[in-house]
């Protein structure tokens, strides 16, 4: 996407996302809408660890389950608002992404994703066994959703969605802000290249490295809450391993290292899924396992490098050498 | 008291003999390839599907369910390296390969297991046992289904070492191991390793899938955590050592099975992964491995 036509893009995009509960007022489709809203926060989050500084995290369901079981267990045995439950997840998934990435520091590649992964069974195991916080395998359920919303069904929904796509939409832009604004942007590219150089250059790689960690976290664990609050049923199949395959699978097929690209790549990934609902619940993931198999071998930069990619042929080659050097590139 | 922690004992062993089985392919295959296999726990399920159709279906009695478990996982890992790893090995070429291969297997073990899903549906297949009756010891009892699971693990491991030491693709393999340039330049074909050692690692599960079919039940997910765990042994052990993976997969077993005695089951699989996360932080080359910067 050029720069001169990316406000445009930007612009209508937001129309369109904004104006979808008054184009298409059925409660089937909002809700599923809402749900590709949450999931597309999780990929991106994803996206700014993975994409961005390379610390391939396999452990993204572990925050998403923190940030959910924090805000639902406040609010349903201490009766903090939701409002300020979103914080509270947020808050805590952060904590725990700090807590796990800073051993972790000194882990790369394998060693990282598999921390990572033993973090996210340890939290799905502790969610499914102790049952006087948790509920067990059960979950939690039986607690406020945001308060303040319209009772009629279908414009309860249309709120919640408006609540839920405002607040992934300021994460989003405060990731990409982060990702390419900031003194951070090169320090985590840097990182993600070679992180012996960037050290030598004078880049302080544990503390962007543990910035990456936290802010990852707490914007999982914020989608984590939102999905509390949304679906207001928490149970430990969100922490499992499917949930962090399929945002990793999101944030591929979209494109890593651009944020904007695993976003549309979980909007169209969790449409796709859904409507696959309709030809056989087990399908949609047979597609899911085949588009990261495919994408990784073909199309390394995802949709976000192809679109990229298309209006600047001669660049084509180019790009595809730079895109190619990690799994995302800076996608524009 | 002493007869139960006999009874805990022997139970963890022949787990132990069983996690070996998965973690020593796992840690095979990263050894020679540089990759870890997500999807390394599905082909224990194909393992287990396998003799459910060969025994249950077929009525074509354990020992050749058995076989056609471990020869069919061998064929499908033989197609691996040439359809999923040769492409993204030409496309990323010597450049480090970051999660590239992690997010493969990730993908190829979301599709093997809701591929099994759609053919063979979420009901847990029993199998009946191989061999039937129990062995009576001075202190306990075995069955011998469980014996029978633990010969032919220790069948399947030395055969495997034996290979390994001494048979001429066997060097291949632990030269490749070594060497990779090094391998290439006496004349060692890699693409014809690479996918020989997939497919022994993959070979390994399907076999250990077939032998716990009994004991287990068989469902499509039934080898994921298996893999998890798998990882969590062979770090432990030291990555691509295969006796560390090993000495380590009979000590899980046998502490797992005696924990039983003072932490309730469930918290099982979390000491695992703690354990796993512990010894990565202190000390990453594994318990049994040597010092090497990772």
């Amino acid at each position: 996407m050029s720069r001169a036509r990316r406000p445009l893009a930007l612009g209508a995009a937001a129309v369109i996302l904004a104006a979808l509960p008054l184009i298409v007022p059925h409660p089937f489709v909002l809700t599923i809408a809402t749900q590709a809203l949450i999931w597309a926060l999780l990929a991106a989050s994803w996206d700014l660890l993975g994409g961005y500084t390379g610390q391939i995290s396999f452990g993204h369901a572990g925050f998403f389950a923190v940030g959910a079981y924090a805000a639902a267990a406040v609010t349903k045995h201490a009766g903090v608002s939701p409002w300020a439950g979103l914080v509270v997840g947020m808050l805590a998934a952060a904590l725990i992404g700090l807590a796990v990435g800073f051993p972790a520091l000194r882990l790369r590649g394998h060693y990282l994703a598999l921390v990572t992964l033993g973090f996210a069974e340890i939290v799905r195991l502790t969610a499914q066994n102790w049952m006087s916080l948790t509920g067990g395998p059960f979950g939690i359920y039986d607690y406020r959703t945001f308060p303040g919303l319209p009772v009629e069904p279908l414009a309860h929904r249309r709120a919640a969605y408006w609540v839920v796509l405002a607040i992934v939409a300021a994460s989003v832009a405060v990731m990409v802000k982060t990702c390419e604004h900031t003194p951070a942007a090169k320090a985590f590219r840097a990182i993600r290249e070679d992180e012996v150089l960037a050290a030598t250059l004078g880049i302080h790689t544990t503390a962007y490295k543990l910035l990456a960690f936290g802010l990852s976290a707490g914007f999982a664990g914020l989608a984590g809450t939102l999905y509390a609050y949304y679906i207001v049923l928490v149970s430990p199949t969100v922490g499992a391993v499917g949930t962090t395959s399929l945002a990793i699978g999101m944030a591929v097929f979209g494109g890593l290292g651009t944020i904007w690209g695993p976003v549309i790549g979980a909007l169209f990934l969790y449409g796709l899924n859904e409507a696959l609902r309709f030809v056989g619940v087990v399908y949609n993931l047979i597609v899911v396992g085949l588009i990261l198999m495919v994408f990784v071998i073909f199309v390394p930069r995802g949709l976000a490098g192809v679109a990229a990619s298309r209006p600047r042929r001669r660049q084509r080659a180019a790009a595809r050498a730079d895109g190619e050097r990690a799994l995302g590139s800076t996608g524009n | 008291m002493w007869e139960s922690i006999a009874d805990f004992v022997v139970q963890g062993i022949v787990l132990g003999g069983l996690y070996a089985l998965i973690a020593v392919g796992i840690s095979l295959i990263f050894g020679v390839l540089d990759v870890i296999n997500v999807a390394h726990g599905e082909f224990f399920a194909v393992g287990g599907y396998l003799v459910f159709a060969a025994v249950v279906l077929m009525h074509l009695g354990p020992a050749l369910g058995i076989v056609a478990a471990t020869a069919g996982t061998f064929v499908l890992g033989l197609a691996l390296y040439p359809l999923l790893l040769a492409p993204l090995r030409r496309r990323v070429g010597r450049r480090p390969s970051g999660p590239l291969y992690l997010v493969l297997t990730l993908g190829l073990s979301t599709f093997m297991q809701n591929g099994l899903l759609a053919l063979a549906g979420g009901e847990y297949l029993q199998v009946p046992p191989h061999v039937r009756g129990i062995l009576d010891l001075p202190f306990t009892s075995v069955s011998y289904q469980r014996l029978l699971v633990l010969a032919i693990a220790a069948v399947l491991l030395g055969g495997l070492f034996a290979f390994l030491k001494l048979h001429r693709y066997g060097l291949a393999v632990r030269a490749v191991a070594q060497d990779p340039d090094a391998a290439q330049s006496v004349g060692i074909v890699l693409g014809r390793v690479f996918g020989l050692t997939l497919a022994l690692g993959v070979a390994l599960a399907g076999a250990s899938g077939a032998l716990m079919a009994p004991l287990f039940n068989v469902y499509p997910a039934v080898g994921f955590p298996l893999t998890v765990k798998a990882f969590a042994i062979t770090i432990v052990g030291g990555m691509g050592n295969l006796v560390g993976a090993l000495i380590a997969a009979l000590v899980l077993g046998v502490v797992e099975s005696l924990a039983v005695m003072v932490i309730p089951s469930q918290w099982q699989n979390a000491i695992a992964f703690a354990a796993m996360i512990g010894v990565l932080l202190v000390r990453p080359q594994g318990l049994l491995g040597r010092a090497v910067a990772r």
